[in-house]
């Protein structure tokens, strides 16, 4: 009786085929896009999404072409901030064409999709009974479309704001194994650096992605009586925790940023000399400058 | 995944798979030599997979259209979440039967040329006003998986008529207040 080895094809459903084919649309699709940046944390609340929503506001306004996956499935946030809630999705037979911003920056989120603030994702199933053993490939699936059949463009950044924990960038580097790079957001608390660690050692040792550098939210806030910066959280001490990454900037709390995310209009655009502002833009170039030198 | 013929000793082909239903897909091989046919028989689960990568038994001929994953599969999306501006029409993707599995699914995700969508099987139960109105309650994008749920428990135990009693009983098999 012939072996596993021994019979020529997989009976003709062409699995392999099928899966290189997407593969391909999917890089096919990116090879119109310079750079490809993963903004990660460890924990979750941190300020990934606040922090994708301005950074690509900071290099569209440096004069950089910019879209936004937001490759939080079931949380998806960055419709929202960028005001773009309300687009009904538009496709032809190529793709479909992202909803855009008022700068013009590109974003695909799930937020786009769905029917009700409150509808969570759900996917068609005969039985959700066993969902939790193909819910988390569904969910890839869903980010390799929103990457691959979304109208993209010639773009110099394409930003992924990722959900939280470290689990998530094996996903996304098994989508774009040329991830341009990886920018990880934590808080100065000792929970938030434990965590983030874990999110370096997952980049750096075991998937092998760049680190463009670490972004510390929430650093600080400005004293209205003294003006003067104060510590937010108690740790300031960030000797240990970046595990020998390149810190891009410390953005300190602004409670306009959190309210300008709500109302979806970038702060970025409305508060053009904050400490906020110079701390993002000079990230923003940071980032840049990683591609470029 | 591969089947052999152990008489021929020889692989066997795919020859034809149905569309889901109640979840589970059939597929049928054949020996290209002595014409022996087995079927395959995927359980839900298996078929959500398969789905879930957005693979095609029996091979994928048909053009793939934009996130026709997320617009086939998702079930709490908007009512048109996409509107089709291109000027010619995107056929191919109704391909009757045939060789894709999924491609009902699919082609009702397109607001063009979409096939009406069956109603589902009629459960032949009888639904008391009470009980109507608060199916009405349940949120919409649970309601049919509320709905299949209650009359699939009423048959279990033997009802033909779904009362508040009923509902109240079934509630703690799954998830939807109502
Ligand atoms: N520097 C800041 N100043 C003021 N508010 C901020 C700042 N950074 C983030 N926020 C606010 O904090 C909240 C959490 O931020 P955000 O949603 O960006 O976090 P996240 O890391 O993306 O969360 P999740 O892990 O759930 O995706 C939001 O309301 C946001 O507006
Ligand atoms: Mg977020």
């Amino acid at each position: 009786m012939k072996s596993y080895k021994e019979l020529p094809d997989d009976a003709g459903s062409n699995i392999i085929g099928q899966v290189t084919a997407q593969a391909n649309r999917l890089s096919q699709r990116l090879s119109t896009v310079k750079h490809t940046v993963a903004i990660m944390s460890g924990k979750g609340g941190v300020g990934k999404s606040a922090i994708t929503a301005n950074i690509a506001t900071a290099l569209s306004l440096m004069g950089c072409t910019v879209g936004i996956v937001d490759a939080d499935i079931n949380g998806p946030s960055i419709a929202k901030m960028m005001g773009v809630r309300n687009i009904t999705l538009e496709y032809t037979k190529s793709g479909v064409l992202p909803a855009i911003s008022h700068l013009g920056i590109k974003i695909i989120s799930m937020d786009l999709i769905l029917s009700e603030d409150d509808a969570p994702v759900m996917w068609n199933a005969q039985t959700q009974k066993d969902a939790f053993t193909w819910r988390s490939t569904m969910e890839v699936g869903a980010l390799r479309e929103f990457i691959g059949d979304t109208e993209w463009g010639d773009l110099d950044f394409l930003l992924l704001d990722l959900p939280p924990g470290s689990d998530r960038l094996p996903n996304v580097v098994e989508l774009i194994p040329n991830l341009g790079g990886v920018v990880v957001v934590t808080i100065p608390s000792e929970i938030s650096q434990l965590i983030v660690k874990k999110s370096i050692t997952m980049a750096r040792d075991i998937l092998k992605v760049p680190i463009i550098g670490v972004v510390e939210n929430m650093a600080f806030y400005m004293c209205k009586h003294c003006g003067e910066p104060e510590p937010l959280f108690s740790v300031q001490d960030t000797s240990d925790y970046k595990l020998n990454e390149n810190t891009l900037g410390k953005i300190p709390f602004d409670p306009k940023l959190s309210l300008c995310n709500d109302s979806g209009t970038p702060y970025l655009s409305e508060y053009l000399n904050t400490p906020a502002t110079e701390a993002i833009t000079e990230i923003a170039h940071k980032i840049q400058n990683f591609f470029n030198s | 995944m591969k089947f052999l013929c152990i008489d021929c000793d020889t692989a066997m082909k795919f020859k034809d798979v149905t569309r889901p239903e109640q979840g589970s897909v059939t597929a049928v091989f054949e020996c290209p030599e002595c014409f022996t046919e087995i079927a395959m028989y995927l359980n839900p689960s298996e078929t959500q997979m398969l789905k879930s990568l957005d693979l095609k038994l029996g091979g994928n001929n048909e053009a793939v259209q934009p996130m026709q994953m997320v617009r086939s599969q998702l079930e709490t999306a908007k009512k048109d979440p996409f509107t089709n501006i291109s000027s010619e029409v995107t056929n191919g993707e109704t391909a009757e039967g045939g060789k894709c599995p999924f491609t009902s699914v699919i082609s009702e995700a397109f607001d063009e040329n979409s096939e009406p969508t069956p109603e589902p099987e009629q459960s032949g139960l009888k639904w008391t006003s009470e009980a109507l109105e608060r199916l009405e309650r349940i949120p919409s994008f649970v309601r049919p998986m509320a709905k299949m749920g209650i009359e699939s428990f009423a048959k279990d135990n033997g009802h033909s008529e779904i009362t508040g009693e009923i509902m109240d009983a079934a509630r703690g098999n799954f998830p939807a207040q109502f």
